[in-house]
């Protein structure tokens, strides 16, 4: 559960979503606590992605409701929203030629307008989040020519531009190798630690969730099946629960974390 | 990027995008100072300035003042208006092959005027306006599957385009032969014997819809992004696609209206105009120029070539047609067809 006293600014409250023919999500709560990382995770198809998109109104709700500050999502004004709230969708596109700087930039938009089109307070925060994922030296390259965490750690940035104090993201580490997957996480890491802002990510690895959550969730099924703390929450039963999958788990010698062996 | 400060107000200037437009800007005058003073009845330079002016004889000043200024402003204006629908539609729907030109806005717009001539002898905005909003959601309505699919839209425009185009020769048959003169700017969009009415009727409607064009094209510029981006940074896309769409069927209306289709200007624009002014973005101020560019020149080829009156879009489709080829060709090469 959520420590008693840990504020939460994003909660979703009972929602359903349905595909034709499929209940994705049903009638899930949950809270983001303020503050925290969060890894969302579970088996293919549980719905954890769906959950992601419903929370950042991607996705709307068949019934029930996603509210931010107590108030529902869906009948705030997007561009409030998005001052509160950034999402970094799978894979996203860019179009082409765009350089990281132009990417960055992009990311002011809830900020401005055809008549503020770049105020000073633009230009400081594309400077930090630039400075922040290390791509001050990389700003006039062109997206397509960087490698995959580069990228990667671009579209962070554009994220952070865009100020806000949640942060959601939808499987950031895909198509990444090893290394980078613990760079990008290291920063995610670092971003909250430094700046307190709330992160909620979809996660497919349990090992890496594990070491770089304060706080899990565990779907399985469009429904929450566990959530607490990583420690509380991996166990041998929690892995035969949600993947069906007989494993050992034992703590991570260097650093403590649960850590998963399957069988 | 430089940044223009007054108070709150920021603006952001990119350097290419202005050169590019100044330009265009010169080529556009260039061309205009050419119209002036090519002709079958010639007039000197110091003529044409005497006329401007109002110290010309009768002749020579009507043959400037109401024959070949009205022609130039009208292309102008006809021009820019096809220019700013096109890149406005192409960059909200990602693909350059989406043109209202291409995808039926246009043949919409000429068989709704063309129809409103036939039935009521006036009424041409309109009947364009009509026709133009009336095309678009058709085309819309057949593509739609649960969500827009950019190249069924492509096809399905495509389709419409051609059966409209054929409704409005059909149209066409039916009228006698006096009046079939006067419609031959239906076929395929000429600026012949265009007068002030026309040149006030597409310069009052600019002055109304570029401002508003103008301003959509910062949001815009983010749509060139996937959906979930453009929704994750605060932008309404349902209310965004339907004001775009609105306002480029309200300039293409506006520009057959005065001038008949002109194949291909609004196609051609927007893709010149992001290579001139090297953005990914809509370029719309570039885009404008551009298709007042391309109308002029079209106009200018088809006046300088003796003995026949070819309309001004025989010229703009040698334009397009190339154009058309290499972004087909580029697309094919991508993979994206």
């Amino acid at each position: 559960m959520v420590p008693n006293g840990t504020k939460c600014r994003l909660r979703a409250e009972a929602i359903s979503v349905d595909y034709p023919g499929r209940s994705v999500l049903d009638s899930l709560s949950l809270d983001i606590p303020a503050g925290k990382v969060t890894a969302i995770v579970g088996p293919n198809a549980c719905g954890k992605s769906t959950l992601l998109r419903a929370l950042a109104r991607l996705t709307p709700v068949g019934s029930g409701q996603v509210s931010l500050d107590g108030q529902p999502i869906g009948k705030q004004r997007s561009r409030t929203v998005a001052r509160q709230l950034a999402i970094l969708p799978q894979s996203p596109l860019a179009p082409e030629g765009l350089t990281v700087l132009d990417l960055v930039r992009r990311g002011r938009t809830p900020h401005q307008s055809a008549l503020r089109q770049w105020s000073r307070k633009d230009a400081e925060a594309v400077d930090r989040s630039l400075c922040l994922t290390g791509l001050k030296g990389m700003s006039f390259q062109s997206l397509a020519t960087l490698s995959g965490g580069q990228r990667q750690r671009a579209w962070i940035a554009m994220a952070l531009a865009q100020d806000t104090d949640l942060l959601l993201l939808d499987e950031p580490t895909t198509y990444l190798d090893l290394p980078h997957q613990i760079e990008l996480l290291t920063l995610i890491r670092k971003l909250n630690h430094d700046t307190g802002r709330t992160v909620a990510m979809v996660l497919h690895d349990i090992n890496l969730a594990a070491r770089f959550a304060d706080h899990m969730v565990a779907l399985r099924d469009g429904r929450v099946r566990h959530q607490g703390a990583p420690a509380e929450v991996v166990n041998a039963e929690m892995m035969q629960d949600i993947f069906s999958l007989p494993c050992t788990v034992i703590s991570d010698p260097v650093h403590g974390h649960p850590h998963v062996i399957p069988a | 990027m430089q940044t223009l400060r007054f108070g709150p107000v920021s603006l952001a200037v990119h350097r290419r995008p202005l050169i590019a437009g100044v330009g265009l800007l010169a080529l556009v005058a260039l061309a205009a100072v050419a119209a002036l003073l090519i002709g079958s009845y010639p007039i000197t330079p110091g003529g044409i300035w005497q006329a401007l002016t109002g110290r010309a004889d009768a002749i020579p000043a009507m043959i400037v003042l109401d024959h070949r200024l009205p022609r130039i402003l009208t292309a102008i204006g006809a021009g820019a208006a096809l220019g700013l629908a096109g890149a406005m539609v192409q960059t909200m729907l990602r693909n350059p092959l989406a043109a209202p030109d291409i995808i039926g806005f246009t043949a919409g717009a000429n068989a709704g005027a063309l129809l409103a001539v036939l039935l009521t002898g006036g009424m041409i905005l309109a009947g364009a306006l009509a026709g133009g909003a009336l095309a678009a959601m058709a085309v819309v309505a057949l593509a739609w599957r649960g969500g827009l699919d950019t190249y069924r839209l492509i096809l399905v425009g495509l389709g419409a385009s051609l059966s409209l185009g054929a409704a409005a020769d059909l149209l066409l048959s039916y009228t006698d032969e006096n009046t079939a003169a006067d419609m031959a700017r239906w076929l395929t969009g000429t600026l012949h014997a265009r007068g002030p009415a026309e040149v006030a009727l597409v310069w009052g409607g600019l002055a109304m819809l570029a401002p508003i064009a103008l301003w959509l094209g910062f949001p815009l510029a983010r749509m060139t992004f996937s959906n979930d981006t453009v929704v994750g940074l605060g932008l309404p896309l349902a209310p965004l696609r339907l004001a775009v769409t609105a306002l480029a069927v309200a300039l293409v209306a506006l520009a057959v209206s005065v001038a008949g289709p002109l194949p291909f200007v609004a196609f051609v624009s927007g893709p010149i105009a992001r290579r001139l002014t090297g953005s990914g973005g809509p370029a719309l101020p570039a885009a404008a120029l551009t298709g007042a560019t391309v109308t002029l020149g079209a106009d200018l080829a088809a006046r300088s070539i003796p003995m026949v009156q070819l309309p001004a879009g025989v010229f703009t489709a040698m334009v397009g047609a190339p154009v058309l080829v290499w972004l087909l060709w580029v697309q094919a090469r991508k993979g994206r067809l």
